[in-house]
């Protein structure tokens, strides 16, 4: 059991680092296309050469970005596969779906349009490669809709039914899958989370620029355009995380319960733990400032409802697992006699708790001689590690909030025509690009950490869910993608540092027409 | 027949998109908000672009 439980701790790390490796390139991919189209858009309308030449230096950037991101992101798919076997055997009939379509539209939409947005220059018309270029824009949003729609199963699992003759979950309803709300509210605070990252990386390139006295035509106009994107990709991204809060409180109450340090039920309208530090051992804050009556609003939008705490899932959890023992054992006696009408008929009274009563496998392999404080050590399990959801959420938010003041002040600035005499600002906004990256890795922690015990959210726990590998195995490929990925980080740097300090000069593409020179036709062939 | 074709090639892409906003506005609620919300960043950043623009344009002190 030990080693089980260090293997499926090492595959949890290993998928971890992974994805935060991973989700480091992601979102300025799905923000930097949309941005590139936009500034392109500004090209084709105004038909000034200092927007061609402000796509192609962004451009640059994007594709150091984007080869990255396709890098890292093969291993995840691969690793469903290797290191989650019986995950992706009980799950594989609804999961393969979307994870398929999402390998296409990376691969064919989004690369190939990659490839001709690139080297399309001077080949394709100015209308024509416009439209590559939101091709492409599409194509990576599309290709992160697809994950985030698999990812939605994982956290509210719809469309799918448990099938006792094959022992898998199967699909019931392909639209259903789709259109799963927390899907929809996580993709749409997903993508535009990508555009204020994009955003902030744009601003804080160009002040970079201002500062030295270097491409100021370049980097005053790059800074108006993603001022101006970014603060309504800013103001969006919290109102849609107030939205995924809200889906995610009535589909996920442990996680809400861990994302507030929510210990025991509240009568209604319960207070908001601004800072809190979380004791799960003991579950109680050791120490808590707290905003009152603003926590019932906020993720219930009413004054009246009330929210349970860890206290009241526990009972929950408890009783759930009861209820789905007689499901496990009916189960078994299925998987022998497969028509045996009693099973079957006992399998379907309890079927909605059958993912509950694997939990308690975990202690008691056969459930039938659960004892009581094997039930209840599972129901303990059923609340997901408080303090690091609790953290990181707290971290998005205050990330988020900030880069909002940044950007209302980045916009005033442009505005006003005065961002270059800014210097105080123009000095701090280089630092601010690093915040909307910590800001996005803090999101994948507070959803992926506040679905666990799960991998599917009340259907199979993670536990269950590993491959058998050894653990030599495992701590053997960990290291090896921690290395490689780390290596990747530092070759992303490196070159993103060296094509920034170039600058749009040297594009080898001779776009160094200044600001002033005369406008091309608007419709023209390039 | 080059305006007839660009007419029909138009009042197709308005189709789709009216059948898009009928089948995302009742079921995607949320898809629709992106493919809106997405426009609207768009617009809204292209236009103020280029009316800042054409506004320091003629300013030589910014």
């Amino acid at each position: 059991m030990h080693s089980l439980d260090t293997v499926v701790d090492l595959s949890r790390w290993q998928f971890a680092a992974t994805v935060l490796y991973h989700f480091i390139f992601v979102p300025l991919t799905l923000g930097l296309s949309m941005l590139l189209a936009t500034i392109e858009t500004v090209y084709v309308i105004t038909g000034r050469a200092i927007y061609r030449q402000m796509t192609l230096f962004w451009s640059k950037l994007f594709a150091i970005n984007f080869a990255l991101g396709v890098a890292t992101g093969l291993t995840m798919e691969f690793q469903f596969g290797t290191n989650w076997s019986t995950y992706s055997h009980y799950v594989g009939d609804i999961f393969g779906a979307p994870l398929a379509i999402e390998g296409l539209m990376a691969f064919f939409l989004e690369s190939t349009m990659v490839g001709l947005m690139l080297f399309g220059w001077g080949k394709l018309s100015r209308g024509k490669h416009l439209l590559v270029t939101y091709m492409v824009a599409l194509g990576s949003n599309l290709s992160a809709l697809w994950i985030l729609i698999a990812n939605g199963y994982m956290q509210s699992p719809v469309g799918s039914t448990f099938n006792p003759a094959t022992m898998r979950m199967e699909l019931t309803s392909f639209s259903n899958l789709v259109f799963n709300p927390d899907a929809q509210a996580k993709f749409v605070h997903t993508s535009i989370a990508g555009y204020l990252t994009a955003a902030m990386f744009v601003l804080g390139i160009s002040a970079f620029y201002m500062l030295r006295k270097r491409h100021i035509e370049l980097a005053k106009r790059s800074f108006r355009v993603a001022a101006l994107f970014g603060i309504f990709a800013s103001i969006a991204v919290i109102c849609l995380g107030d939205a995924l809060g809200f889906i995610n409180g009535a589909d996920q109450p442990t996680k809400l319960a861990a994302m507030e340090g929510l210990w025991k039920t509240a009568p209604a309208p319960a207070g908001f733990n601004l800072i809190a530090w979380p004791n799960q051992a003991e579950q109680k804050n050791e120490f808590e400032l707290q905003i009152p009556y603003l926590l019932t609003p906020l993720v219930t939008h009413s004054f009246t409802e009330s929210i349970p705490g860890v206290d009241a899932l526990e009972k929950q959890a408890a009783q759930r697992i009861r209820n789905g023992i007689p499901a496990l054992v009916a189960l078994k006696t299925l998987r022998e006699h497969p028509n045996d009408a009693a099973a079957l008929a006992q399998f379907n009274a309890h079927k909605a708790d059958l993912g509950y009563a694997r939990l308690v496998q975990r202690y008691a392999p056969d459930v039938s001689n659960a004892t009581g404080a094997q039930i209840q050590k599972a129901a303990a399990d059923s609340i997901p590690p408080v303090a690091p959801v609790f953290w990181s959420f707290r971290i998005m938010v205050a990330a988020a909030f900030l880069m909002l003041g940044f950007l209302i002040l980045a916009v005033n600035y442009s505005l006003r025509g005065t961002i270059v005499d800014k210097r105080w600002f123009l000095k701090v906004a280089p630092w601010m690009i690093p915040v909307p990256f910590i800001a996005n890795e803090a999101g994948w922690l507070v959803a992926e950490l506040g679905r666990q015990p799960w991998t599917v959210y009340e259907q199979l726990p993670t536990w269950i869910s590993a491959s058998t590998h050894s653990v030599g195995y495992m701590i053997f490929s960990l290291t090896g993608f921690v290395l490689l990925y780390s290596i990747f980080i530092v070759i992303e740097m490196y070159l993103m540092v060296k094509y920034i300090r170039l600058g749009p000069d040297d594009d080898g593409h001779g776009a160094t027409e200044s600001a002033t020179q005369p406008r091309v036709s608007q419709w023209s062939e390039a | 027949m080059k305006s007839v074709l660009q007419f029909i090639f138009w009042l197709l892409v308005a189709f789709v998109a009216l059948f898009l906003a009928i089948v995302l506005g009742e079921r995607g609620a949320w898809y629709l908000a992106w493919v809106l919300g997405t426009v609207m960043i768009i617009l809204i950043a292209v236009a103020g672009t280029v009316m800042l623009d054409a506004r320091y344009e003629d300013d030589p002190l910014e």
